[in-house]
């Protein structure tokens, strides 16, 4: 029992990947759907750990995707080399977005990894030879999962390669978890609740910034290859600022703080874009008037709203006192 | 002769033309309550937030214990014994009482704080800290509710929970009472009083009879300068003093 609350949350993750092929028709959209959820990860650890708003997000999923293509169409490296380098760098780069970036605190920080993220938007435009620029980098090849040219996994067909990315994505979420609820992670929390406090007890809170900035950067781009592997392009829009936003977008609607919270936020996000946008081509001012309803009325997302129907239906045991009743409804 | 234990000499701290602390030289004796007391806009708080690296001196140079401090940031101060609390509580209100209070023993060992892969739990120095502090502050029955729900009394006592907890050298305490009720003066007197024990205590205080009662030493300050500095019974006795809190002081506590 108290294994099982312990690894609650990766039970959740796991139940996740087993019930996305139940529920989709398309593999490739149930892949989009964990691949999200793993950019979201990154970004949840920023403003839910951490407290840092980043606008820089696509920078780094739009890196992942461009090196894991670069890296598969001209060395012909094998995919998990892909996915490593792609994290690699997309922690390198977070790293250096971060250094520059939490120089400032608040509005400041969030102008300067907006600002960031135009910058590497056009260079990336801009260096059509390299990135494809506005086609995007294409033909990016899938390779199977392989050991000493053993197949382990192979990745031919959608649903088989949503096989792997859902290993994927099972294994990063455990690691992410473990990490958020380290002696780092709980040091983060503290940053994101009193950085004056922290510091005055003896933090460095720029390193421990710089640390959670590293391993979002790092999570982000897995997410940008895992992404540029399933459509086979690493397309401008991955680095675009639409990126960053909808990752922001997902993040908040899930819920800041937990780490599951971000796997709702993403899966809604997917989801409902791809079946509201066959109904209605505007659907995505649907989507502000949910960030509008989150933002005013559950500022916990998703998660926080799930949290509470499940605290309303629990104390059935509870006597039915009226008084006890009244005295919950005004405090 | 004890040498200092904090030894601070011609501090000056100047914003823009504005000189908040004007050249103070401040010795503060082991094991001693020093306290620094002066009317409003005196310049005590600016001489904390210098003192312990919140904002850089302009000039001169302080000493913690034979180590020169003046010019590392804040947080590395912590590590050479120097640590505080602040006027206005600044606690984690979103954390619990016992992690506010974890969190700030493991500042005196912030390298183990960036392990990503060991639980909090598995680090027992910090936790037996905090048990021991959650008793000392009479915080037990509370160590499991967010600092932010505490009341007054309570979040003040947590206050300096947090400076006590990195095991300083010395412990500077920017008005602990503030705020505080009657009934509860009495205890953080007592509390400030018996910290001298382990540690060196710098107090601001507005509460003279605290102030009286428990200083070894009292510096008063006055427009960013030292006006008189002795025992308390001395700085009581002190016509300048007098002169400089008659009117400028309005706090209603001060006797």
């Amino acid at each position: 029992m108290n294994l099982l609350t312990h690894y609650r949350y990766t039970l959740l993750a796991i139940a996740t990947v087993l019930l996305l092929p139940v529920m989709l028709s398309s593999g490739s959209l149930a892949t989009e759907v964990l691949i999200f959820a793993l950019a979201s990860l990154g970004c949840n650890l920023l403003l839910g750990y951490t407290g840092l708003m980043s606008f820089g997000q696509g920078i780094f999923l739009g890196l992942g995707s461009y090196t894991a293509g670069l890296s598969l169409l001209h060395m012909r490296v094998p995919l998990l080399v892909a996915l490593l380098a792609a994290m690699v760098v997309g922690a390198v780069a977070a790293a250096a977005v971060g250094w520059l970036s939490i120089r400032r605190r608040g509005i400041y920080f969030a102008l300067l990894t907006l600002a960031l993220g135009q910058m590497f938007y056009f260079l990336a435009y801009t260096l059509k030879d390299i990135t494809g620029g506005d086609n995007g980098l294409l033909n990016i090849p899938r390779p199977q999962l392989s050991v000493f040219n053993t197949t382990l996994l192979p990745t031919a067909t959608q649903w088989q390669y949503y096989g792997f990315v859902a290993l994927v994505f099972v294994v990063a979420f455990t690691l992410i978890q473990r990490v958020a609820d380290s002696v780092l992670g709980r040091t983060l929390l503290a940053i994101r609740d009193n950085e004056t406090r922290a510091a005055a007890i003896g933090y460095n809170v720029k390193l421990f910034k710089l640390i959670a900035f590293t391993i979002s950067g790092a999570i982000t781009g897995l997410a940008g290859a895992l992404y540029a592997i399933l459509i086979g392009v690493a397309p401008l829009s991955s680095i675009e600022y639409q990126a960053s936003e909808s990752i922001l977008i997902m993040t908040v609607i899930g819920g800041t703080g937990n780490l599951f919270a971000s796997v709702l936020g993403a899966g809604l996000y997917v989801l409902a874009g791809d079946w509201l946008s066959t109904l209605w081509p505007r659907w995505l001012m649907l989507l502000g008037i949910l960030l509008i309803v989150v933002s005013l009325y559950m500022q916990k997302g998703l998660w926080g709203l799930g949290a509470q129907l499940i605290d309303r239906l629990k104390p059935r045991r509870a006597p039915r006192d009226p008084s006890a009743v009244k005295r919950k409804q005004n405090p | 002769m004890t040498v200092a234990i904090l030894e601070a000499v011609n501090i000056v701290k100047r914003y823009g033309k504005f000189i908040a602390v004007n050249g103070i030289t401040l010795s503060v004796m082991p094991h001693t309550v020093h306290s620094v007391i002066g009317p409003n806009g005196a310049g005590k708080t600016t001489l904390f937030h210098a003192l312990t690296g919140a904002v850089p001196i302009n000039e001169g140079s302080i000493t913690v214990d034979g180590v020169v401090v003046s010019h590392l940031p804040g947080y590395k101060r912590v590590l050479k014994g120097l640590t505080r609390s602040f006027q206005v509580t600044s606690l984690f209100p979103n954390l619990s009482v016992h992690e506010n209070l974890r969190l700030a023993a493991q500042g005196r060992n912030p390298v183990q704080a960036l392990h990503l892969w060991r639980s909090a739990e598995s680090l027992t120095a910090a936790g037996e800290t905090v048990d021991i502090l959650l008793k000392r502050l009479n915080l037990s029955a509370v160590a499991t509710r967010a600092a932010g729900e505490l009341s007054h009394g309570q979040q003040r006592r947590l206050e300096v929970g947090m400076a006590m907890a990195g095991q300083p050298k010395v412990i500077l305490l920017d008005e602990p009472t503030s705020g505080m009720g009657i009934e509860d003066i009495g205890d953080m007197k007592r509390l400030i009083h018996d910290l001298r024990e382990e540690h060196t205590v710098v107090l601001i205080e507005h509460n003279m009879d605290i102030v009286m009662d428990i200083s070894d030493t009292v510096t008063v300050m006055q427009l960013g300068q030292v006006l008189v500095e002795g025992k308390p019974d001395e700085i009581r006795n002190d016509e300048r003093v007098r002169r400089a809190y008659l009117g400028s002081m309005t706090d209603g506590d001060s006797a």
